[in-house]
């Protein structure tokens, strides 16, 4: 039986896969996203990249998040938010 | 237009304009051969056409192959087919950063594969009527740009140059091949690209519009129009139904 600790290191597992995805999207370098920058901020967050984002998130972690949840992000940290009980249920299930 | 005592053959008859197209080749005289993967919504259609002598098939036609052996199966108890609309398509939202051979390879497959899987088949002795005619659907994203959408684009502009090779090599045969380019139509292959956009940016694409959205009714009439013995003289052509949206 899978263990509260291992419940939360799966977690962490899954949200640091999600912050490389973003480094990937946006070309950045491997851990160069922190949760706490703006996504004001990042060169290449753009009209394209947040449809890139909805299309790879839908491919990779099986979520659907809509434009206007995105549009109420302001950094990093949001954008996480919004898949974080997708990312637990996963594991959870 | 009359279609009286021909049969027609739809793909995507579920929804859209492929269901909008079958409804109008009924009240035109047709029979119609309905096409599609959803059993419920295939039935829906089948139940709002006018006449009789129409059926309904279940068929993936990811698998291209099967095709012509599937169309023989259904003109040996239908009869011969007058027509063939090429309804039946899919549509992605991917950036060319995140379009992966995946996705480029399953929206070939539906749009274009299908559709030369339904040229040869029609081609079978047996199947396409004398005169017969067929009707794909491009857009116009096969004929101008837009970003996003560089799989669908090529889908649809491969869908073009198809429409004429296929005009000029079935000619002899007295074949007509022709494709529409609907402009952005309210449907729900349009409803699942709008849930992708903001607010803003379908406004946008809308306002390029010049006459606003179509109507998948629109849709409909130019490809009965080109179904039909109105364009007895038609082969190759591309018939754009965009509300002016590749007027500027």
């Amino acid at each position: 039986m899978t263990s509260e600790a291992d419940l939360l290191q799966e977690n962490v597992v899954q949200e640091k896969e999600f912050l490389s995805l973003l480094d990937e999207l946006l070309e950045l370098e491997q851990g160069a996203l922190k949760g706490s920058a703006t996504l004001e901020s990042i060169e290449g967050w753009n009209s394209l990249a947040v449809i890139s984002f909805m299309a790879l998130v839908d491919e990779r972690f099986g979520v659907s998040v809509q434009p206007r949840q995105i549009a109420k992000c302001t950094t990093v940290a949001d954008l996480v938010g919004l898949l974080g009980d997708r990312i637990g249920a996963e594991v959870r299930a | 237009m009359d279609l009286t005592g021909q049969t027609i053959l739809v793909t995507g008859a579920s929804s859209g304009i492929g269901r909008e197209t079958a409804r109008l080749c009924s009240q035109l005289g047709a029979r119609v051969v309905l096409v599609g993967r959803n059993q419920e919504r295939l039935a829906e259609t089948l139940r709002s056409l006018d006449g009789e002598g129409h059926r309904a098939e279940m068929f993936d036609l990811s698998s291209a192959d099967e095709i012509p052996r599937w169309l023989k199966s259904i003109s040996a108890s239908s009869g011969p087919l007058h027509g063939l609309v090429h309804s039946a398509g899919i549509h992605r939202l991917r950036p060319v950063r995140v379009l992966g051979s995946r996705t480029v390879e399953d929206v070939m497959r539906i749009n274009v594969g299908a559709a030369i899987g339904l040229a040869r088949g029609f081609c079978q002795r047996g199947v396409g009527a004398a005169g017969g005619s067929i009707v794909f659907l491009s857009s116009v994203t096969g004929l101008v740009g837009q970003a996003g959408i560089a799989a669908y684009a090529a889908s649809k502009g491969a869908i073009v140059a198809l429409t004429r090779a296929l005009a000029v090599e079935l000619a002899p045969e007295r074949i007509r091949v022709n494709c529409v380019a609907p402009g952005v139509v309210t449907t729900p292959l349009w409803q699942g690209v709008l849930e992708m956009l903001t607010p803003e940016q379908g406004a946008a694409l809308e306002a390029m519009h010049l006459l606003g959205l179509g109507s998948a009714r629109d849709v409909s009439y130019a490809i009965a129009f080109l179904i039909a013995g109105t364009a007895r003289w038609i082969t190759g052509a591309v018939l754009v139904v965009d509300g002016g949206y590749t007027a500027h």
